[in-house]
């Protein structure tokens, strides 16, 4: 019953073309010397040598770094806390917190992008010490990443055996103990699995990042789509062929490194 | 975990009611107030607003109106229109439509991956994962080009009489679910594999001995062990397919107007936050509604959501 | 490979150098609407570190200043209609005039008009209108009218809709013989299902300088666009060619203006005076092939484009053409079209 029937093979084969023609598309058209995106009309690597020298686009790659690795650092913080806290200890309205918790998760991210910007246009305008740009992403990047970084963290704590945590305390170690010898160290897969999601959902974000942008704040994604609301110039492409490059180095990367869990029952 | 406040000895610790109160503070307290105060809050100050009037110029102020709902429902300057519940509508109808899609291909493709022998399954499940990992926007312009006059798939498409030479296959309605299954596909196939994975085919193989044929086998032995897997991605999927707009936007050539459009419009171009507030109310709450239907319906014959 | 190597090293050194500059300012601009060459001159006169940022529609722009960016930005460029909302709303900070000695150059025919009278807080950037761009088969002749969009029978190839309500609108409005400033319900709804009917047949909606990108990669054969865009677009490819359809338009002004509480209002009001300089001023125009309010510019515009009726249209073509203006209150039925059009 597990054997692959051909149908199969075919359907399947099909599928996998159609989610990479895209990618296959942006990367042959980077060399495409057509300057608006039009059909071929030769090869050239201009493109690529003219990202160089824009610093436009230079910002917007540095903007985009910093953002996703400061919001990852926090939410990873706070989102493994909150799944360890939720696997672990009750408070009064757990349930009720406990399912607010996935509303980020849960509702469109346009609904999570103008929330967050009439909230902030509030604070802006009442306090005066926030200011849209690359602080007010922040903070909505960790808004959303956090719960993804708890479902993560917390369904890794799920699946542990007790028995381990159990033997500690009654070795005579105090929670303090337990947890940074015994429960981190077993738990940090999780928390890294959670901080490389936390990483990606914010690099990738247009939405909520198009909302709660300011200026001098640009981002690849929202470069990205200025530019091709003003119709596709070539040196998109180039940039885009080396953000997915980058993209399939860093899911390669990821899967090599989750592999050696399995045996832990995964 | 319902044991907590009954003192019970719980990883080899006992603790008060008092005790888990205070660690959970001191745990779960800055994730949950954090998620409170920039996103929970925010959600009923959109609330608020959505009852307040817009300024001439693109502000808000008091007084409190129910002008906004009213015109959502269709009573506008220009006479009875049920623009934006048709809107809303069209959005549900196209998360529905991409979920579906998204079904129907992700079946097959979770279960060739699961056929597999093993040491291939990590690169097929990669393979599915690097498309998921790029950027939405590239994969949705690439699909502009792709679709463009002069593309072999336009040409193809005019070949099979399906449309004139020199026009796009874009936009268009087939356009915007081609954009939208590209996207999400990987968001169903995951889940779903994880349950296709864990298959116990001995209930298939005994269905078939009992004399069934393959179709039944499927949907009676095979589909229920897969639901959990399954409804956790149509939900994955239906939610932020209804609330789109990149790919409308983009693939519909801004000619069909989704939520999502709709929301970003108002709040950008219109500058009229109440209205824009009260679309995304609404918009929200027929989503959450629609999903607590399913959830439901589809929690009764599988486990847990998430 | 060579001349690669050092285009790059260059470049570097130029971007760390431009790290160094005191000065600073930030410039909240259309696209394609400024001649980097430009930036780069009052950069190095003024030792200033000049960011520009993009937008493609006023309304975009007015958001953005309200979100805030009045703090952040010390440039902005908005069109006529606008500025009385922006000026309402208090997103303007007025002009030192002691600092902007080259608003003498000002054609007065464009200074002082009834959106700011006086100049108070801005001064006029470009001028141009709204036309349709067309791909012409060899030996076609094109009939000059809105109809090419908007009547079903005339349509000769694919086309965009520029996705800026007042134009669009305008449009819809002019052809059916009404002003571009209407407040008739009855006629407005008329242009509303024009525009209807036109969407349904058309590839959508995009920015001007979209649309002319779209037409000189085929993805369609009209578009309505601005001029100057669709006369860059006419250099790259002679087989375009862009008119102002006989039923009349829009005529259009952008001005520069600096936002409330922008935070380098000195340099803000040296960039204004900078870009009204006779010779700056002409170089702009020369780049973005839109038309100067600048009169002392107007002897340095290539004298090809001084005859070009895409640039600076003959007076029987001035005739048909309207300024948009700003209708107070009434600008929300407006909106309320444009979202009804777009939504159906």
């Amino acid at each position: 019953m597990k054997r692959v029937s051909l149908p199969l093979w075919l359907v399947s084969a099909f599928l996998y073309v159609f989610m990479y023609a895209p990618l296959a598309v942006v990367i042959i058209f980077s060399f495409n010397a057509a300057k608006h995106g039009g059909p071929w009309t030769g090869f050239t690597t201009d493109w690529y040598t003219s990202l160089l020298a824009d610093k436009q686009k230079q910002d917007a790659t540095w903007n985009t770094l910093i953002l996703a690795v400061a919001s990852t650092v926090i939410a990873t913080a706070l989102g493994t806390m909150l799944g360890y806290g939720l696997s672990r200890y009750w408070f009064p309205g757990k349930k009720m917190f406990s399912l607010a918790m996935y509303i980020p998760v849960m509702i469109p991210d346009i609904v999570m992008a103008v929330a967050m910007l009439a909230f902030f246009k509030l604070l802006t305008s009442a306090g005066g010490f926030l200011q849209m740009g690359l602080a007010t992403m922040t903070i909505a990047h960790i808004t959303f990443q956090i719960p993804f970084v708890a479902i993560v963290v917390r369904s890794r704590l799920v699946g542990m055996d007790p028995a381990i945590e159990e033997a500690a305390h009654d070795l005579g170690a105090s929670t303090w103990q337990t947890f940074w010898s015994v429960t981190f160290p077993l738990m940090l897969p999780g928390v890294l699995a959670g901080a490389m999601l936390a990483f990606t959902l914010s690099l990738d974000d247009f939405v909520v990042s198009f909302f709660t942008t300011g200026p001098g704040a640009t981002t690849l994604p929202i470069l990205i789509y200025s530019s091709v609301k003003r119709g596709i110039t070539p040196d998109i492409n180039a940039l885009s062929t080396l953000i997915v490059l980058a993209s399939v180095i860093g899911t390669i990367g990821v899967t090599l490194l989750q592999r050696p869990r399995q045996p832990s029952g995964g | 975990m319902a044991n907590e406040r009954k003192g019970e000895v719980q990883f080899g610790e006992q603790l008060t009611v008092r005790s888990h109160i205070l660690r959970s503070a001191m745990t779960s307290g800055p994730g949950i107030f954090w998620v409170t105060f920039f996103l929970l809050l925010p959600l009923v100050w959109i609330g608020v607003i959505s009852f307040l009037t817009r300024t001439e110029v693109g502000g808000f102020e008091r007084p409190f109106t129910f002008e906004n709902y009213t015109r959502f429902i269709g009573f506008g300057f220009f006479g009875f229109d049920m623009l934006y519940p048709q809107i809303i509508l069209r959005s549900l109808v196209l998360g529905i439509g991409t979920a579906v899609l998204c079904m129907i291909t992700a079946l097959p493709l979770a279960f060739f991956i699961a056929g597999l022998p093993a040491r291939y399954k990590t690169l097929a499940l990669t393979l599915v994962l690097i498309p998921f990992w790029t950027n939405l926007l590239i994969r949705t312009y690439a699909w502009q080009i792709l679709l463009a006059p002069e593309s072999p798939l336009t040409r193809l498409a005019v070949w099979l009489h399906f449309t004139e030479p020199g026009l796009p296959l874009y936009p268009s309605a087939m356009a915007i679910y081609i954009g939208m299954v590209c996207d999400y596909l990987p968001f169903l196939v995951l889940p779903l594999y994880a349950s296709v994975e864990k298959i116990d085919w001995s209930i298939a193989e005994a269905a078939s001995d009992l004399g069934a044929d393959g179709p039944r086998v499927f949907w009676h032995a095979i589909l229920p062990q897969v639901t959990p897997g399954l409804v956790a991605g149509i939900i994955l999927v239906l939610i932020p397919a209804t609330g789109q707009f990149v790919i409308p936007d983009l693939l519909g050539g801004a000619k069909t107007v989704m939520l999502g459009n709709a929301i970003q419009q108002q709040f950008q171009q219109s500058r009229d936050w109440p209205f824009g507030s009260a679309i995304t109310f609404v918009g929200m709450g027929a989503v959450m509604l629609g999903l607590w239907a399913y959830a439901r319906a589809a929690g009764e014959r599988g486990g847990e959501i998430i | 490979m060579y001349k690669r190597l050092i285009v790059i090293v260059v470049s570097l050194l130029v971007t760390a150098s431009a790290w160094a500059q005191k000065n600073k300012l930030n410039v909240f601009i259309w696209s394609e609407y400024i001649d980097p060459k430009i930036i780069d001159q009052f950069s190095k006169e003024y030792d200033c570190k000049v960011t520009v940022d993009l937008y493609e529609d006023n309304e975009s722009m007015m958001a953005k200043l309200e979100g805030g960016g009045d703090s952040l930005y010390d440039i902005c460029v908005p069109s006529d209609y606008i500025i009385p909302a922006l000026i309402k709303n208090g997103l303007l900070a007025p002009l030192r005039k002691e600092n902007i000695p080259n608003m003498k150059n000002l054609d007065p025919k464009f200074a002082n008009r009834e959106y700011d009278p006086g100049n108070k807080y801005t001064a006029p950037y470009q001028w141009g209108t709204v036309g349709l761009f067309v791909r012409k088969k060899a030996g076609e002749t094109i009939d000059e009218t809105w109809g090419l969009v908007f009547d079903a029978k005339k349509q000769i190839g694919s086309f965009l809709i520029i996705d800026d309500a007042r134009a669009a609108i305008g449009a819809a409005l002019k052809y059916k013989g009404y002003s571009l400033n209407c407040t008739d319900k009855k006629q407005l709804k008329e242009a509303r299902d024009v525009l209807i009917d036109a969407k349904k047949r058309s590839l959508g909606f995009e920015g001007g300088v979209g649309i002319k990108n779209k037409v000189l990669a085929k993805v369609c054969r009209i578009g309505m666009v601005y001029n100057g865009d669709a006369v860059r677009g006419m250099k790259e490819d002679p087989e375009t060619y862009y008119f102002v359809p006989r039923e009349g338009s829009e005529i259009w002004l952008d001005n520069m203006a600096v936002p409330a509480k922008a935070p380098n209002r000195d340099m803000a009001e040296k960039f204004i005076n900078y870009i009204l300089d006779a010779k700056i001023g002409a170089q702009l125009s020369n780049f973005n092939q839109y038309a100067t309010p600048n009169e002392a510019a107007l002897e340095f515009i290539s004298p090809a484009d001084l005859k070009n009726p895409a640039i600076y249209p003959p007076p029987d073509v001035m005739k048909t053409l309207e300024f948009v203006k700003d209708l107070g209150a009434k600008t929300g039925w407006y909106d309320e079209l444009w979202t009804g059009i777009k939504s159906k």
